[in-house]
């Protein structure tokens, strides 16, 4: 982005307030953009009218991006400046992998052309991020979650058996063993046969 | 391991010969493995056919038509391979209608559109779910019908449906035109009542139709099995006696398999429901009939060149044939 040039104005439309907190400051770290974000509450296509932006980086997970197509086709009359997805012809690698990513780009069409390809880039980089983030944090919730279920499981067993926890632990390991399953399939199935006893 | 055949669809209730094909079998009955992948948008669905994230999709005509003429920045291969569904689009305003019925063609509608918006206030803000949609169509039918000039009179908009009804009760937007059961849950929930609608413009007009993208459309032997699964799952969810089947798949949540559709409001759409709008599934290639005044509509609407209209009529076929064959664009 070169010396002299009015900002670049970029707003940042994303569903998930935490990352687009990250990707608004990461954009900002760049003294030759304005960054401006949607409020929340505020449909896509306002926040698009109120700060006519140069560029939208947009969550495709918002519903409300449909409302964009409709700015060109209906341009002429209302009068607003035409957006239009950003297409790299010559890198369809990258527009897979922001699609593929979970985000996309419009662009100005009366707006001189820009390089926008790094805002693209910096964009899917912390989507990635924070997707890799998610599925790191949803896998830590599984093996917790598992966890708990072994252990209770363990503590029906216990009582019920009057064994101490390395035998329950013995006779959840066999029987995962015997069914071809994990211990925790085996010790969901326990808790639920516990708990169909305590109805009858 | 085999990649699964992904298939894009939105909450709809028209969407549920997919959902069927897929939860009772019948896809995997025909050898193929499929993946449902509920949209959030049609620009997601248009951008997934374009750009090898979807295989196929339920879709409308017009965004389907666009999408194959590269309007999303990148030629995609689309395929129609049947109908999926005729009817089932609500034109729906909120406060009080004037008349006590839809309103008619000619100087009825007329007058109870002037009396309607005298007690709006506004210009009316009229939304549809997407720009290339055959509710715009349809609306834009049912506004000239009754003698209004949708450029002039009223104020366009686009909103996901699901959106309309809270917009509609905070008087954000004064009426919409939208897909099943949205319209019908609106006019439940008291926030909106009917007009017109399919049944009054385009009586049984295509709706959703399955296109297929990318290497999929290049694939006989699936696009065949394809086809048939979905005349099946297309049949199933016609007849009456599986509907309550229908209603629980589609009012299940996400992670469930459905579509987390309002229950009631999906009955009375569904064939033979209550509702006036009710969708009717059927099977079979599009016919000269069905796209034609699409493509006329369209190109009065300055989308289409002479020559893309031409194009855009081969993909009506002959009512002999089961499916249509590529038309490579």
């Amino acid at each position: 982005m070169g010396e002299g040039r009015p900002p670049l104005v970029v707003l940042v439309a994303d569903a998930n307030p935490k990352r687009g907190f990250a990707l608004s400051e990461t954009l900002r770290s760049d003294s030759s953009l304005r960054v401006l974000t949607v409020p929340a509450e505020m449909a896509l296509i306002d926040a698009v009218k109120l700060h006519a932006p140069d560029v939208v980086l947009v969550d495709m997970a918002r519903a409300d991006r449909d409302a964009l197509d409709s700015i060109r086709a209906l341009s002429q009359s209302a009068q607003e400046r035409p957006i239009a997805l950003f297409v790299d012809e010559d890198d369809a690698a990258l527009m897979e992998t922001a699609f593929d990513t979970g985000i996309c780009s419009y662009n100005v069409v009366e707006t001189p052309p820009r390089d926008v390809k790094p805002l693209l880039r910096a964009a899917i980089a912390l989507y990635s991020r924070f997707r890799r983030t998610r599925e790191e944090l949803s896998e830590a919730q599984r093996i917790l979650a598992e966890r708990k279920l072994i252990d209770q499981a363990k503590r029906f067993f216990m009582k019920n058996e009057k064994a101490n926890e390395a035998q329950a632990h013995r006779w959840l390991q066999r029987r995962a063993m015997q069914t071809s399953r994990r211990i925790a399939a085996v010790a969901e199935e326990y808790l639920a046969s516990q708990k169909k006893d305590d109805l009858s | 391991m085999k990649t699964p055949i992904r298939i894009g669809v939105l909450q709809l209730a028209d969407s549920a010969p997919v959902i069927m094909a897929h939860q009772q079998g019948l896809f995997a009955r025909h050898g193929l493995e499929t993946e449902i992948v509920v949209s959030p948008s049609w620009a997601n669905i248009a951008d997934g056919l374009a750009w090898k994230k979807l295989d196929a999709a339920a879709i409308f005509c017009p965004l389907a038509m666009m999408t194959a003429l590269g309007r999303r920045g990148h030629d995609a291969f689309l395929r129609p391979l049947t109908t999926i569904s005729r009817g089932g689009n609500t034109i729906m305003l909120r406060g009080v209608n004037p008349v006590e019925t839809i309103w008619h063609a000619g100087s009825h509608g007329r007058r109870a559109f002037d009396v309607w918006r005298c007690g709006i206030g506004r210009r009316p803000r009229i939304a549809v779910v997407h720009i290339y949609s055959t509710h715009l169509l349809i609306l834009r039918r049912f506004l000239k019908m009754i003698d209004v000039d949708m450029e002039n009179d009223i104020e366009l908009v686009v909103m996901p449906p699901v959106d309309m009804i809270h917009a509609l009760s905070e008087k954000k937007i004064d009426g919409g035109c939208v897909g099943p059961p949205w319209g019908a849950e609106a006019e439940r929930l008291g926030v909106a009542f009917r007009v017109g609608g399919s049944s009054s413009v385009f009586p049984d007009h295509v709706e959703k139709i399955m296109v297929t993208s990318g290497k999929l459309s290049r694939s006989e032997e699936q696009i065949e099995t394809m086809t048939l699964a979905l005349q099946e799952a297309i049949t199933f969810c016609q007849t009456p006696q599986y509907r309550q089947d229908v209603i629980e798949a589609l009012a299940a949540s996400l992670a469930e398999g459905g579509l987390a559709l309002p229950a009631e409001a999906t009955r009375a759409v569904l064939p033979e429901g209550s509702a006036e709008e009710a969708i009717n599934f059927m099977s079979g290639a599009l016919q000269e009939h069905d796209i034609e005044w699409i493509i006329n509509d369209m190109a009065s609407l300055g989308w289409l060149e002479n020559s893309e209209q031409q194009t855009l009529m081969r993909w009506s076929v002959s009512g002999a044939m089961t499916s249509a064959p590529p038309v490579p664009l």
